[in-house]
């Protein structure tokens, strides 16, 4: 056999060849590019072609801070994140602990807990964008119960709308802070908690000073993949408002797509896209840590 | 002693209870997809809810797979009815397609990767978890520009290549922790016996972690099949997938909520079915394989 197939340094750099084309081929060929059409003012229709705009220099970078919908956006979906997020935790980690343990029906109920974070959020997004409008359900149950006489425009309100995207995205992933958590829960050695009721211990005090230190690690991992998420959120509001009513829904997804593929601004979106990228890139490579200890550490 | 048998049964009360509520807030928008779209045109917005389908139809699920003139051939609807136009057959099949294809790709090269990091000690790991932290559309932007000048906008190609692209981080760390699971034993014992490394790969360690593999095959395709923010940027008419078409479904009538609905249940079917079979090792695929569950 050929010698150098038996070479072990030969062998890594082979595997890793493939993976090399591909990330080059379609993200570092473009991110460098990106660094030149953000300092054009390029749109489409005026330059067909990148190269044939004309380049304005750093002025698109001040643009993009000083665009008010940007930071807004910004501002919004940091608000989104700071309230899905512990919603979504405390949630999850409470359904985890009823249905902790066993009990007639617990296959079934995990089950029905699960099945929301398997639907693929574009048609969640349209399902709750059924729910909310004036027609809907929501209003129909509130109606039904007295709550309201007429029906409330959960869409076409800012802040009814930002509250339904926010249901849905608590609606979806609530289940995957339940799934993480009841993995936690099951995980947890007996012993030391047997050791704490025998000691006399209540059960709150064995709870929270026995049960949580032991599953510090996934809580963290689970609040930090939530809220990384969080950030992308595009799906919902995309599907249920459209950014509207004005843009008062509009997360930062959603400000880059309109700016870049309904106004075709893809100069200035480049340079707002790289402003995000370089932001979350040293946010991210400091957040990942825990997780990286989790994965290496086991 | 009666006295702890009661607060026992209300403890039970009170879990039930809660188990109903949850089970209630987590079906409820599923029940409320498949029963809209059972709904005839007359009842997608009434007046007053209908909590049910008064007069069920699979109409709205016919017009997915069947043009118009078909139907009003076979006496289904009338010429007049406000109806769309195309079919979601060219959606469904690109959805396949590309998941398909793009999670193929995403598994070629990331298990070859994960299989260099885990036992060649390979950096760029912490590379591809960083990237997976960032939000798709500000990686799409200069995607785009790359894409327009290639003439990748709107192709097949371009939409396997980014459906290959972004789930790459997840394979790597499946696999990686699909491979890590092995004792280290196994490999040098095949070396040792003669065996070059990639046959050791290939013959000896791929096959030891097929289940893995078909796991974070499914899981992958999962992710692909649920993409809406890609194909939206990158397609306009040729490759639409589902997510995209669910928002394009309008017509003069206005939104035709049973279609779009019929149309959702359609892309959720696949994502619900493979999500079950691998419901053990989700905590661990969403989890880069930090938790094992």
């Amino acid at each position: 056999m050929a010698s150098w197939l038996r070479d072990p340094q030969r062998f890594k750099i082979l595997l890793q060849i493939p993976i090399q084309i591909l990330m080059n081929f379609t993200a570092m060929i473009p991110f460098a590019l990106t660094w030149y059409v953000g300092m054009t003012n390029w749109i489409p229709q005026i330059a067909i072609e990148w190269w044939k705009a004309e380049f304005v220099g750093p002025l698109n970078f001040i643009k993009a801070v000083a665009d008010q919908l940007f930071l807004e956006s910004i501002l919004r979906t940091l608000f989104i994140a700071a309230v899905c997020v512990p919603v979504e935790f405390l949630l999850g980690f409470l359904v985890a602990y009823v249905f902790a343990g066993n009990f007639f029906g617990k296959r079934f109920f995990t089950l029905a807990a699960v099945v929301p974070m398997m639907v693929v959020p574009a048609a969640g997004g349209y399902v709750f964008y059924l729910i909310f409008i004036g027609s809907g359900p929501a209003n129909g149950l509130l109606q039904l119960l007295g709550v309201i006489k007429d029906p409330i425009p959960f869409l076409n309100d800012p802040t009814w709308a930002l509250a339904s995207i926010m249901l849905a995205d608590i609606w979806q992933w609530t289940p995957f802070i339940f799934l993480i958590m009841s993995a936690a829960l099951l995980s947890l050695p007996q012993d030391p908690i047997n050791a704490a009721y025998v000691l006399g211990a209540t059960k709150w005090y064995t709870f929270r000073r026995v049960a949580l230190p032991m599953m510090k690690r996934p809580m963290m991992i689970a609040i930090l993949l939530r809220a990384v998420e969080s950030i992308k959120i595009f799906d919902y509001p995309y599907m249920m408002t459209g950014g509207g009513p004005g843009y008062s829904t509009q997360t930062i997804s959603m400000n880059l797509y309109e700016s870049g593929f309904k106004y075709l601004k893809y100069g200035l979106t480049a340079s707002q896209s790289l402003l995000i990228l370089i932001t979350l890139i040293v946010v991210g490579w400091y957040a990942v840590k825990p997780l990286r200890a989790a994965q290496i550490g086991r | 002693m009666m006295k702890v048998q009661y607060e026992n049964l209300l403890y039970t009360a009170i879990k039930y209870l809660f188990g109903l509520g949850v089970t209630f807030f987590a079906l409820f928008p599923i029940y409320w997809m498949l029963t809209m779209a059972l709904k005839p045109f007359a009842e997608w917005s009434p007046t007053e809810v209908h909590w049910w389908p008064w007069d069920p139809t699979t109409l709205n699920f016919l017009v997915l797979f069947f043009r118009k003139d078909t139907l009003v051939e076979w006496g289904l609807v009338k010429p007049a009815e406000p109806l769309i136009h195309d079919t979601a057959t060219k959606a469904i099949l690109n959805s396949l397609l590309f998941s398909t294809f793009g999670t193929a790709v995403a598994l070629l090269v990331g298990t070859f990767a994960a299989y260099a990091m885990s036992r060649y000690r390979a950096g760029g790991d912490y590379m591809f978890l960083t990237f997976r932290m960032l939000p798709p559309i500000a990686i799409l932007m200069p995607v785009v520009i790359w894409f327009s000048t290639l003439r990748l906008m709107d192709s097949p190609i371009g939409m396997i290549l980014l459906y290959s692209l972004f789930p790459v981080p997840f394979v790597i760390w499946l696999m990686r922790s699909f491979f890590d699971d092995l004792p280290r034993e196994i490999d040098e014992a095949a070396l040792m016996d003669g065996c070059s490394p990639a046959m050791t790969f290939v013959r000896v360690i791929l096959p030891l972690v097929r289940g893995g593999f078909a796991v974070t095959a499914l899981f992958i395709f999962i992710l692909n099949w649920s993409d809406l923010i890609v194909a939206l940027t990158i397609t306009q008419r040729i490759s639409v997938t589902i997510p995209v078409q669910i928002g394009l479904f309008e017509s003069d009538a206005g939104h035709m909520y049973g279609i779009m609905a019929a149309l959702g249940t359609v892309a959720v079917i696949p994502t619900l079915v493979f999500g079950l079979a691998i419901q053990k090792y989700l905590v661990r695929g969403l989890t880069f394989g930090a938790i094992k569950g």
